[in-house]
């Protein structure tokens, strides 16, 4: 912010001779040393990320190939084989999972944003903001209660999935809420001078405006959601076919690694297959997150053309 | 007894005896790791938001700044890998002998009999570390926006009055910023304190206090996922240690919960779409 308003020379004062005790030039020193030092730190936060991504890289190189994608993990989880059941099984408990977030978060923010008056939006908003915080094996355990012992679903795709999605909910929400609750005003009332009624207004006027940055949220909620291990293990089961039907066990990329990891990563196929997991997670984590920018970048464009 | 029915455990539910069902050790265990971490990744962050929004060139922080963003994205599960097989290892050959060592005046930081230094490095100080750089890009983020929010016409009044940059971050950012940075605090421990696979891949769970900061403990969150196949038993034990995760667990979300209306408290709405913040 302040980089083209420079720091104060000590040049002026050194010509007057006026910094006699050198305080200037002790506070001017200190902020150029905290010119150099502070950024430094971004290397704390960067670093060990980059170490992070090598080493993931580096452990998964040698074996990825095609028939990871392809080939089931040979029976013995974590002995080896290839991906293709973790990876159907993450793909079906996503879709799951963003079907049940969208349809609890989506119709949720919409009424909160359109249709509650002020003072219950406020309240389901802050509930929302606050259930985003809940810790994901807080919600594990509820549907492990709920779905796979009380509702007897048993470990399945349809447990995990439901669970998930209302870990994913609050997030789908917000997105939503934001979404139609920025669409600028004079547009609603362009709209309702040109006679349009309520559901019009909805459908044609602010959902084409609103719609994108739903989806980056969705994006968003899908991104966080795919990586989650914990509401998976408690109530899903990995096994190493791909998913079979909605009360069948379905395992997952993140549920995949964790197994690995429960027995011991001794074996070097084990501890490969473990980090193909990784790798193959973290590009789609970080895809999706691109996807966010782009399509966020994408909605805030449009929105600030409404108001040209 | 049925899975609808509150078991009652009694008071000895919140003493420290895991054997007569106690939390507190797991509630200790949490804190132990949670508050080290977010002390840690406040300062780093506070430095990096600051760095960011005052000193440098701002095309370097708007590349920078969606990277460190972007890391808050990384699955816990891929943390907990990292940590356990490339950071282990070199934390328990090299650091912590070295740390035990040098450090040894610090408490926590001398070897014990029962947590000896060298060995495969899963660890408290291991969960405080992978702990810390996963809430690190959160509480920066968080007081990154904070600190963008201060308007420009504070910045350039400090500056004609002749204050440092430094100064007016001191002095006049931080101070307008101050919701935000607790704001950061409290949402950045609500995520630590919740954190689950990563910590508990890292730990090395046993369940009772550490010894030091070489020795294994758990928090609420790794004690649930660690243990839960005794809730998976289906005899009469399995029951009631269904039950007491379960209260554990109301404990744990009765904690976020409380942190997390206080961070929400101080920060109403953020400006960044990432980070499911």
């Amino acid at each position: 912010m302040s980089s083209a308003l420079s720091s104060p020379s000590t040049f002026a004062f050194d010509d007057l001779t006026r910094d006699r005790s050198g305080h200037v030039r002790r506070r001017s020193w200190f902020d150029g040393a905290m010119r150099w030092l502070l950024p430094l730190l971004y290397l704390v936060a960067i670093l060990p990320i980059l170490d992070l991504v090598y080493w993931v890289a580096r452990g998964a190189f040698p074996s990825l190939s095609l028939a990871t994608l392809t080939a089931n993990p040979t029976p013995g989880v974590g002995s080896g084989g290839g991906l293709y059941a973790p990876l159907m099984g993450s793909i079906a408990i996503l879709a799951l999972a963003t079907a049940v977030a969208l349809a609890l978060g989506f119709l949720g923010g919409l009424t909160t944003a359109e249709y509650l008056d002020e003072r219950s939006a406020g309240i389901v908003r802050v509930t929302a903001n606050v259930m985003a915080g809940t810790p994901s094996i807080v919600l594990g355990l509820f549907g492990y209660i709920a779905f796979v012992t009380f509702f007897g679903w048993g470990p399945s795709l349809a447990a995990a999935g439901v669970t998930l999605g209302i870990f994913m909910t609050p997030y789908v929400f917000r997105a939503t809420d934001l979404a139609y609750t920025s669409v600028p005003p004079h547009i609603r009332e362009a709209a309702v001078g040109a006679g349009a009624r309520p559901v019009q207004y909805l459908l044609r006027v602010a959902s084409p405006i609103a719609l994108p940055q739903v989806l980056s949220g969705v994006f968003l909620a899908m991104a966080i959601g795919v990586g989650e291990t914990a509401p998976i293990y408690l109530t899903t089961t990995a096994v190493v076919l791909p998913p079979l039907g909605l009360l069948a066990p379905a395992s997952a990329l993140p549920l995949y690694i964790w197994s690995g990891f429960e027995t011991g990563l001794v074996l070097p196929s084990a501890i490969a297959l473990a980090y193909e997991a990784a790798f193959l997670l973290l590009v789609i984590v970080i895809g999706l997150n691109v996807l966010v920018r782009l399509v966020a970048a994408r909605a805030r464009r449009r929105l600030e053309g409404l108001f040209q | 007894m049925s899975a609808s029915q509150f078991h009652n455990f009694g008071w000895a539910f919140f003493g420290f005896d895991y054997g007569s069902w106690g939390i507190m050790t797991f509630v200790v265990g949490s804190f132990l790791t949670s508050v080290p971490a977010l002390a840690i990744s406040m300062l780093v962050g506070l430095g990096i938001a600051i760095a960011s929004t005052t000193y440098l060139p701002r095309i370097l922080a708007a590349w920078l700044d969606p990277f460190v963003d972007l890391l808050a994205g990384i699955p816990s599960i891929v943390y907990g890998l990292w940590g356990l097989l490339v950071i282990a290892p070199y934390f328990g050959t090299t650091i912590f002998p070295w740390s035990a060592t040098h450090l040894s005046w610090i408490p926590g930081f001398a070897p014990a009999q029962f947590a000896p230094t060298p060995g495969i490095g899963t660890s408290l100080a291991l969960a405080i570390i992978v702990l810390t750089l996963m809430i690190l890009p959160i509480t920066t983020l968080l007081m990154r926006d904070a600190l963008k929010a201060v308007p420009r016409d504070l910045w350039e009044s400090g500056l004609a009055l002749g204050a440092t940059p430094w100064e007016v971050t001191r002095r006049v950012a931080l101070p307008y910023a101050k919701r935000g940075v607790w704001g950061a605090a409290f949402l950045g421990f609500g995520r630590a304190i919740g954190e689950t696979v990563a910590v508990f891949m890292v730990i090395d769970q046993i369940e009772r206090l550490p010894v030091n900061i070489y020795g294994g403990t758990s928090t609420m969150a790794s004690l649930i996922i660690g243990t839960f196949d005794n809730a998976l038993l289906t005899n009469s034990y399995g029951h009631t240690y269904l039950h007491y995760l379960a209260e554990l667990a109301i404990v744990l979300l009765g904690i976020t919960l409380l942190v997390n209306v206080a961070g929400r408290w101080f920060i109403r709405r953020t400006y960044t779409e990432v980070a499911g913040l």
